[in-house]
């Protein structure tokens, strides 16, 4: 026989694994049956055969592809690789069934070797005319009829399906399981005992529709629905690379969570996230969506090349868009052109295109604004500070005003001279104007309004809080103030109680540092360095405490300028207020009391704040001509803004200035920020990166999609913009996008997606196991995009609300439920079990959004690996209510994740994640035992059982039961657990140490309910239950 | 076999927990696994392994190859002199040195000498690495695609700059498991360090599993707080107050697993007893009293000091014997930008003697021929001066193109040098190894063949060593 010069198959990474198969419905037994390409071929071809002879050109062999009907019909060197309906003459069936090493195919070093079944399939296909079908999800969405009217749709494909398969179902679960069932699913909570109650009492046809229709309806569904989806949107509170410092977009995810409870429509979910920017007037709601765009991490290294950042933050944004949306894992395409899906190289750029002129720089510079930041107000909050800013402006009109009539003589001129006693806030509520802050945390600094303590002096503090070390240098700007004549500083220090610091240290311009704090030992942060001269102890925690230091102290000389105040604290948390400078001023020689001494030592530089028209003559200084007028006017401005007040009603009305700029602040960072994506003015032109590296440039391209998808409708001419491309994925003629996206809330409802792999709606990724089902779910949610509506057809299918019990036979026959016989079954997500405990307990504190918050993390997570100068390098815990927050609020650092993330499968949000794993570890039980969230909750539950569950051990353990299970115990139950108790209590009578150790676990107040050995018994059956497999696992 | 019947293994594996071995798993004396805790995957090893276990010495920060191993005697007399063009040869530096106006040769300050049979040069800050020159391959030309810390990192640990692929530990435990049944089969330690310089950070995606189940993800043995998170019970609660919770938490499990019949209630009734018996096999684990005074002080005097290098490569020598497969050292401040030879005096004071004690005890104990040993950072340093250069004092940047790593023990063919550089130690000149060349060196000596070894992710066949082709370094094989 006469063979094609095949070249041998290249043992190829990317050739496949088994795709599919396993959820594909099980191939008709060989003999008469019908081959179909994408169910039963493309599989094959795919795994075996495509590597070498599929898309990708540059690695194709012999220049046969399979992958076409062209390619694989053409007649070459006059022989077909493929002639349909004729096996025997087609080459492919010849070297598939060649039986020496050098012509067989594939070759015998490739990975993928076809089973003797694989070739019949192959046989068959050829033989019944070789038709290739377009890969399944390229094909448009047609809404197929429904086998039998049912009540809900999704049951009468299931059925149909199981009765093809001859396997009867499952019968309904029981009430008390459903329930917990579908409070986990749409509100990630267990359900409490008087949603138990209601539910149970409700014997009126109907009640499980009702039952979830309040789930629906509550606040908790937008979170457990966002929580899913940033993981596929891969948000974080970090940048995650390098220092992993700090980001602020929370209310990016705060967004989402309302974006589902308003029910917003999937087309606008969609296009706010990635391009809301680009709406007309863009709302804030549809700008804080654009974070999406902006969750992928990023860099500040220092030494880092901004143009291949530009293109790293490019590739991944278009390669997240590609997969959240469509399900392509189009980011292979970025080195060569696909291997298994035909997406070009090019066409990947085409796509990244749209991304690749965004406006943030490629490099964060480590602050947690990077921009474009915006400040997004609520109306209320607009007006606010509105109203605050005229107020300021009006508060400075009024001084200048009175500054104007005030009659002032400078003290030069008078005589004799006696110094005054004076008092010179460098800071209050807020930073002189032209002041600036640098901090540690290379953001801004941090004001506390209102704190809970009370602030010494107004209304804000300003808090630094770093269990290592953080410190503020507040710069003043030129004229600085200078040391006075018996000089001295003094500030309002408040340690916090819970984390104080070791020391706090005050430093004055080049100064020497002054300290207060507890001497250094080895282990405290600053134990090698030197802080300078101890003026005493640490001020009391809880307290506000006046500390000082005179001039002399801080190595400054009378009329030494002081350029900058410098704040450190060591290892905790202090809160400063009302700094000031005292001593004594001599009127005829102080800057701040002559006008003619200040306007000479400006030394021809024009102080900060000075309107233009005045700034020539405050450089020329009082030697330089001047008119009359001119002199008066400088004169009213230094009155007004630089002079110490120099009389009653102009210190009044600097008070009021003071106040209204402090009003103003108060009321501008009340208004949160956050990252959000906007383009250039002018796009950048982006090419074909060779390779998928970012210097190396190739074919210049437009934006664009795939070919296999259909065509973007853009004006002819116009350049197609990210609200094209995000019409075009929410349009009806996409294929894909109503197929993922159903398909994603299919796995959050069941565990499992119709399509297995739902994050690869490729040739690679798995089949549909209900491929009518999942296009009449797709049809119908494309019909309005209604989630709330599709999520209740899910939750109210008999499908769901299948018993998980199933007999063994039958349980044999669908081993992981992918003909959904029982009702789906497994461990709760590591958000879940936190909330869990956190909800049964009573500890679960219910408010919603804002920054993330730092819940209890052992020690030496962050610490070990951050970098020295990170601000999230040390963990700084929360105290109080926030260490009882919903999960979905706890801060993200995605170098260091929390364990009780990690633990249980959570991402670390580096990249998207469409579907989390499920293990089940020794670490995990460990973590459900002994980790303090979850003993504290344990506690606090034993407590509420015994003060809330009755009197009885079974009236307790009923109570036990029903809170943390959602069901009463059995007989049997009730004397295992009874009989646990009384050991538990035996022992910690004996152990009336540890007994006292266990009832004050945590930091959550003790009720004083019952002696220590009785709550520390329950705690440990609190804790038993608590660990159940049934408590972990959605049943 | 997918990750899903992995996971179960006790159902999976043909072991079938009936009543019987239920009740032996509730109590404690008996509660010896009859399964592999930590099961290798079907099919693995590929071939028969050379090294059982490798510990690796990761150097965080890029340790100047200069000052270490890569011996240039004739930069002496060129000190201060421009590198020359041709050598630079246009190549990428980072905008850290990018705007110097010159790039002023910095030879060496320290001494090498030539050791072992071998004759192996090596620098006098590592006299105790240098007594092993004769079991060391030292790979003088390993190269890397990345120049700054956090990409270098996340591609030497996992053969990929781009966050979320597996850790080589993740890969090794998917793949090998560990014949360990209390502890876990990889773990990760990260000490202290005593450079002065702000250490270079790590991230936890070093030891993670990336797309692979999160249970193959390096666990960390602390020396701060629990030495595996959450292994000690909370205060108060002795140990009988656990195992009785323990007994009735399988008596009620199994009543569940009769209810449902799902094979993960008996792999969660398997891994409390599990984290049961790690409550006891972590403490004696990291209880180095026993250890003789002899070896304690080859390790030197820091091996008391709780997170020391030296403590946590003794821990290393207790983990391979108790049969955990991969061990990872993670340390930091390697970083040398300037203050270069006070700074790596330190750091090798912290490094040296350990890595030498460590080759040592693992020879004495016979472990060290089935046991690899890796060191190594994530890239090299320049050849020229960052900043001011004195006689004695410089800084180097970070060099992608050329940095020294070292393999021993586990089927190495020690006493040789791999590779040559340039005159400046700036170009590969002859014998290029690529990092995830060495990695597959690593897999090859650990049973497995890195262009079989995939895990299906996104729909390709992802692997630790890349799409590139990458090759076994056979030289480096005994």
């Amino acid at each position: 026989m006469k063979l094609l010069p095949l070249t041998g198959l290249l043992v190829c990474l990317l050739s496949a694994g088994a795709p599919g198969a396993p959820d594909a419905p099980p191939p008709p037994k060989p003999g008469a049956r019908a081959v179909e390409f994408n169910r039963d071929v493309r599989p094959i071809l795919s795994e075996a055969c495509f590597a070498c002879h599929g898309p990708d050109p540059k690695s194709r062999k012999a220049k046969l592809r399979l992958d076409t009907p062209e390619g694989a019909y053409a007649l070459r060197k006059d022989l077909v690789a493929i002639k349909p309906g004729k096996p025997g003459e087609s080459e492919a069936w010849a070297r598939i069934t060649a039986r020496d090493a050098g012509s067989v195919m594939p070759p015998p070093e490739h990975r993928h070797q076809l089973s003797v079944a694989q070739k019949e399939t192959l046989r068959l296909w050829i033989e019944q005319g070789a038709k290739y079908q377009q890969h399944w999800s390229f094909e448009a969405i047609s809404k197929p009829a429904v086998p039998k009217a049912r009540v809900n749709p999704i049951d009468a494909f299931v059925l149909a399906r199981l009765q093809k398969e001859e396997l009867k179902p499952s019968a309904e679960a029981d009430r008390e399981t459903l329930i917990r069932r579908a409070a986990f699913a749409l509100t990630g909570l267990p359900p409490t005992l008087k949603q138990l109650d209601e539910y149970l009492e409700d014997k009126e046809p109907g009640a499980y529709e009702r039952m979830i229709d309040r789930y629906l309806a509550s606040q908790h569904f937008g979170e457990e629905m966002a929580r899913h989806w940033l993981d596929v949107a891969r948000y974080a509170d970090t940048h995650g690379l390098h220092l992993d410092n700090e980001r602020l977009m929370w209310k990016y995810r705060d967004w989402v969570v309302k974006a589902f409870n308003d029910n917003l429509t999937f087309d606008k979910f969609a296009t706010w996230q990635l391009a809301g920017d680009l709406l007309p007037e863009p709302t804030n709601d549809q700008l804080a969506a654009t974070g999406f765009n902006r969750c992928n991490v990023t860099t500040g290294e220092g030494g880092s090349l901004e143009l291949e950042w530009l293109y790293r933050n490019a590739v991944d944004r278009t390669s997240t868009a590609t997969q959240a949306f469509l399900g392509l894992t189009a980011g292979c395409a970025v080195c060569h052109d696909h291997k298994f899906d035909p997406i070009s190289q090019r066409e990947y750029y085409s796509l990244y295109s749209f991304f690749y002129s965004s406006a943030d720089p490629p490099l964060d510079a480590n602050i947690s604004t990077t921009g474009p930041f915006v400040k997004l107000p609520t109306p209320a909050q607009k007006a606010k500070l509105d109203s605050a800013a005229l107020a300021e402006l009006g508060a400075r009109t009024k001084l200048r005003n009175a500054a104007i009539v005030t009659d002032y003589t400078d003290p030069t001129t008078r005589e004799p001279i006696e110094p005054v006693t004076v008092r010179d806030v460098l800071f209050d509520d807020v930073f002189p104007p032209g002041a600036a802050d640098r901090n540690t945390s290379r953001n801004a600094a941090e004001w506390v309004t209102d704190p809970a303590f009370g602030a010494k002096s107004g209304r804000r503090v300003l808090r630094q809080a770093n269990t290592f070390f953080h410190q503020d240098t507040i710069s003043f700007p030129a004229p600085p103030p200078a040391a006075l004549a018996k000089g001295a500083f003094e500030v309002w220090a408040y340690a916090d109680p819970k984390q104080p610091p070791r020391a706090v240290t005050v430093q004055l311009g080049n100064g020497k540092r002054v300290w207060w704090g507890a001497e250094p030992d080895a282990t405290s942060p600053y134990a090698s360095g030197n802080l300078g001269t101890r003026l005493g102890a640490l001020p009391k925690p809880g307290e506000w405490t006046k500390l000082s230091a005179t001039m002399a102290e801080l190595g400054l000389k009378e009329g030494q300028l002081i350029a900058s105040l410098t704040l450190q604290e060591y290892g905790g948390v202090v809160n400063w207020d009302a700094a000031a400078l005292t001593g004594e001023a001599n009127p005829a020689t102080d800057p701040r009391m002559s006008f003619r001494v200040w306007w000479k030592g400006l030394n021809g530089k024009a102080p900060v704040g000075l309107f233009a028209g005045l700034v020539a003559v405050a450089e020329g200084g009082p030697a330089t001509p001047h008119s009359a007028a001119d002199a008066a006017q400088l004169q009213t401005e230094y009155l007004a803004y630089y002079a110490r007040p120099a009389t009653e009603p102009l210190k009044v009305l600097r008070e009021r200035w003071d106040t209204a700029r402090a009003e103003h602040a108060i009321a501008a960072d009340s208004i949160p920020g956050t990252m959000v994506f906007k383009d250039l003015a002018v796009p950048r032109d982006s090419f074909v990166m060779i390779r998928g590296q970012y210097d190396k440039k190739g074919e210049k391209v437009m934006p664009g999609v795939p070919a296999v998808l259909p065509p973007l409708r853009v004006e002819p001419g116009k350049r197609p913009t990210r609200l094209d491309l995000a019409k075009w994925i929410v349009s009806d003629e996409n294929p894909l996008t109503a197929r993922v996206a159903v398909n994603r809330l299919w796995q959050q409802f069941f565990g499992t997606g119709l399509v297995k792999t739902s994050d690869d709606f490729g040739t690679q990724g798995a089949l549909p196991s209900h491929p009518e089902l999942l296009d009449y779910l797709a049809s119908e949610y494309r019909a309005n995009w209604d989630t709330k509506k599709l999520v209740r057809l899910i939750v109210t299918s008999d499908a769901f609300k299948r018993d998980a019990r199933q007999a063994p036979a039958d349980r044999a026959r669908d081993l992981d439920n992918r003909l959904l016989s029982r009702g789906p079954r497994f461990r709760l997500d590591a958000e879940q079990l936190r909330d869990n405990a956190l909800a049964v307990s009573g500890l679960l504190n219910p408010h919603m959004g804002g920054r993330g918050v730092n819940v209890y993390q052992p020690p030496n997570i962050w610490e070990p690996i951050g970098y020295g100068d990170s601000n999230t390098r040390y963990y700084l815990q929360d105290h109080g209510e926030a260490l009882y927050r919903r999960s979905l609020y706890v801060f993200i650092k995605r170098t260091a994740p929390a364990p009780f993330l990690t633990n249980f499968d959570g991402p670390n949000r580096e990249q998207l994640c469409a579907v989390r794993e499920r293990t089940n570890t020794p670490l995990q039980a460990l973590q459900l035992m002994n980790d303090v969230q979850y003993f504290e909750a344990a506690r606090v539950l034993a407590e509420r059982v015994l003060a809330d569950g009755g009197k009885t051990t079974d009236d307790r353990i009923t109570f036990l039961y029903r809170t943390a299970l959602g069901r009463k115990p059995d007989a049997d139950e009730l004397r295992i657990v009874a009989a646990a108790l009384a050991k538990q209590q035996k022992l910690f009578v004996a152990d009336p140490e540890g007994a006292k150790k266990v009832a004050r676990a945590g930091e959550a107040k003790t009720k004083g309910v019952a002696p220590d050995a009785e709550v520390a018994a329950w705690t440990m059956i609190a804790n038993l239950v608590l660990n159940l497999d049934e408590a972990v696992t959605r049943n | 076999m997918n990750s899903l019947s992995r996971r179960q293994f006790f159902g999976t594996s043909g072991l079938s927990l009936g009543g019987a071995a239920l009740a032996l798993l509730a109590r404690p004396a008996l509660a010896k696994p009859q399964a592999a805790v930590h099961p290798a995957l079907p099919g693995f090893p590929h071939h028969a392994p050379k090294a059982k276990a490798v510990i690796y010495l990761h150097t965080n920060g890029g340790p100047s190859q200069l000052d270490t191993f890569d011996y240039k005697p004739k930069l002496v007399d060129r000190f201060n002199e421009e590198l020359p063009d041709s050598v630079r040869n246009g190549q990428r530096i980072t905008t850290m040195t990018s705007g110097q106006t010159r790039f002023p040769v910095a030879p060496s300050m320290f001494k090498f000498k030539q050791h072992g049979k071998c004759g192996t040069w090596i620098s006098e800050l590592l006299p105790h690495t240098a007594q092993f020159a004769d079991d060391i391959a030292l790979v003088k030309t390993v190269h890397t695609n990345a120049i700054n810390h956090d990409p270098a990192c996340t591609f030497v640990m996992t053969g990929s700059e781009t966050p979320g692929k597996p850790s080589i530990g993740s890969w090794l435990s998917y793949g090998l498991g560990s014949v360990s049944n209390d502890l876990p089969a990889f773990v990760v330690l990260t000490p202290f360090w005593s450079s002065g310089t702000a250490a270079q950070a790590l991230f936890s995606r070093m030891w993670a599993s990336g797309f692979l189940p999160s249970k193959y993800s390096g666990v960390a043995l602390r020396s701060v707080g629990d030495p595996v998170l959450y292994v000690k019970n909370p205060d108060g609660v002795a140990e009988a107050n656990r195992r009785a919770m323990l007994d009735t938490l399988g008596e009620l499990n199994k009543k569940t697993h009769d209810k449902y019949d799902d094979p993960e209630t008996l792999t969660r009734i398997a891994q409390y007893e599990m984290a049961f018996r790690m409550q006891s096999s972590v403490p004696d684990l990291t209880d180095l009293s026993k250890e003789p005074a002899k070896t304690l002080e080859m390790y030197g005097p820091d091996v008391k000091k709780p997170g020391s290098f030296a403590a946590s490569t003794l821990l290393a020598r207790r983990m391979i014997e108790r049969g955990v497969r991969a061990v990872q050292i993670l340390h930091r401040g390697w970083d040398q930008h300037g203050n270069l030879p006070a700074d790596i005096r330190s750091q090798c004071k912290d490094t040296d003697q350990p890595t030498g004690a460590l080759l040592a005890d693992l020879k004495q104990k016979g472990l060290l021929d089935s046991t690899l040993v890796v060191w190594g950072g994530e890239f090299g340093r320049t050849v020229y001066s960052q900043g001011t250069l004195t006689k004695t004092n410089y800084g180097r940047d970070h060099h992608p193109r050329n940095f020294c790593m070292w393999l021993a023990g586990g089927g190495i063919k020690g006493g040789q040098v791999y590779g040559e550089t340039d005159d400046y130690s700036y170009n590969v000149t002859e014998n290029p190894a690529h990092v995830n060349d060495i990695n597959a060196t690593v897999l090859h000596l650990m049973g497995i063949d890195h262009t079989k070894f995939t895990y299906k992710f996104q729909g390709l066949d992802q692997r630790l060593t890349g799409v590139e082709e990458q090759k076994v370094i056979k030289e480096l094989l005994r």
